[in-house]
């Protein structure tokens, strides 16, 4: 194998008009390969890699302590909020069809229990008026109104290897699985009223999970069912690429 | 890599912006941004889709925070720093120089390692960078990190400082890559070299924009040599 010495030489001086070719070519490929691509797929592994060590980074940071708040003079969204659903109708439970609604709370715990609207509107209440934090980016506060997700875990005697929760509708297949320290975060509400009223068909009647600590997609509307697991679940846009912790 | 990593992460950035290319509070109106609601164009963004890009976004970031923190250390150590921060009469150099460019002044001001132009501009650059970076952090984590997003004036505001502060890096990196090309190629190699030919810097050849592409008649005159 020979070796061209003089292209070497060449290449060492650097003529100039040579190298804006190049590094012009290259930033304008670099350019072009951004155009609204999703990148190269052979960076899945890495863009994937980086997520789970932020997840373990973002799970370092909560605090229980963590609390969010209205900033002073933030005026509700009311009708502005947007309503989502992945049904192609606004979901609403058929009582003909599939009897009383009622919310169904299992997995690892000592005492699983299935309670009605009016068993909820029982148990302690609390209302927050807080952020809704979108992955859209936009924010828009609301007082929600419904049970601690705490007391609900005390009520049902959570075990102790329990270390995901995961909340499942009737929207379709909606779901979406948390970390139990957000579930268990004191802003975390099985919510069934929205500014005072009782929540409406559009924002997750009966009943629906919801914190300011996970950003909208991870809070499920029209829940059935909460599920104590020893691993995580994924969820519907989680499984879709949106990343699975979600946390604000 | 850093020019790769800043347009990866202007993109991705673009592209998150533009599931809601807004900053007002749902219910509210937003003062200061005269575009609400008009999505940045499609070319401008990288990532495909809000996920994709938010993968992007929060992988690459640590990319430029570590370079950011090996920038800011080699710096420091070299003492290099002092080329840079302000003093006393840069802005008034800065005018003289831009008059020059402005072909206003006829000869190229005195200037140390780099002119008073420049100086601002790569004293601005960190400045903005840490901006970008703590604005980021307060609209990851407005819950966890409140006082953070608080300091900003909220997350709304936290938001909107994030995207002004992108704007400045941006501006200031276009205008920074012209005049390498415009005022000084001859630099270029140091980029990756860092060795650099001081008969060839622009107060020597008294340079302005595109200076080496006059005719040699029409260029302006050198001032005379001062001893």
């Amino acid at each position: 194998m020979s070796i061209d010495r003089r292209k070497i030489v060449t290449l060492g001086g650097i003529d100039r008009r040579e190298f804006l070719t190049w590094s012009g070519g290259l930033v304008s490929a670099a350019f072009l390969a951004a155009c609204d691509s999703r990148g190269p797929k052979a960076a899945d592994r890495l863009l994937n890699y980086a997520e789970r060590k932020n997840r373990g980074l973002e799970r370092a940071l909560f605090r229980h302590t963590s609390m969010d708040k209205v900033q002073r003079g933030a005026y509700d969204a009311g009708n502005k909020l947007p309503s989502y659903f992945v049904s192609d109708t606004v979901p609403a439970w058929d009582e003909s069809a599939r009897g009383k609604w009622a919310l169904e709370v299992s997995g690892l715990v000592a005492n699983p229990v299935r309670l009605s609207l009016e068993d909820l509107q029982r148990l302690p209440r609390v209302s927050n008026r807080v952020n809704h934090y979108c992955v859209e980016g936009w924010t828009a506060v609301e007082t929600w109104t419904g049970v601690p997700f705490t007391e609900l875990a005390k009520l049902v005697r959570v075990a102790p290897d329990a270390h995901y929760v995961d909340f499942q509708s009737f929207d379709d297949d909606y779901h979406e699985s948390w970390d139990i320290e957000s579930a268990m975060h004191a802003q975390t509400v099985v919510a069934y009223g929205l500014d005072g009223k009782m929540l409406e068909p559009a924002h997750g009647a009966p009943a629906r999970v919801y914190s300011p600590v996970k950003l909208g997609y991870k809070n499920t509307k029209y829940l059935t069912k909460i599920v104590f697991m020893p691993e995580m679940n994924g969820g519907y846009w989680s499984d879709q690429g949106y990343e699975w912790y979600g946390g604000v | 890599m850093n020019v790769v990593a800043i347009i990866i992460m202007v993109g991705s950035g673009l592209r998150i912006f533009n599931a809601y290319p807004a900053f007002a509070r749902k219910g509210e109106m937003f003062c200061c941004y005269p575009f609400e609601h008009k999505p940045i164009p499609a070319w401008l963004t990288f990532g495909g889709w809000l996920g994709g890009a938010r993968h992007w976004h929060f992988a690459m970031m640590w990319v430029l925070v570590v370079n950011g923190l090996i920038y800011l250390a080699f710096v420091y150590l070299h003492g290099e720093w002092r080329d840079l921060v302000p003093r006393k009469g840069d802005i008034r150099d800065s005018w003289q120089m831009a008059k020059f460019y402005a072909f206003k002044r006829k000869d190229h001001p005195h200037q140390g390692k780099h002119n008073a132009l420049q100086k601002t501009a790569y004293f601005l650059m960190p400045v903005f960078g840490l901006l970008l970076v703590l604005t980021g952090i307060a609209i990851w984590k407005p819950v966890q990190l409140a006082w953070l997003t608080a300091l900003f004036g909220g997350y709304v505001w936290a938001r909107y400082w994030h995207f002004v502060a992108m704007v400045v890096i941006v501006v200031l990196s276009v205008v920074h890559v012209f005049m390498v090309f415009a005022v000084d190629p001859y630099s270029l190699p140091s980029m990756f070299t860092g060795n650099y030919d001081e008969k060839l810097s622009p107060e020597a050849r008294n340079a302005r924009p595109f200076y080496h592409l006059f005719p040699p008649r029409a260029r302006p005159a050198p001032p005379p040599e001062v001893t």
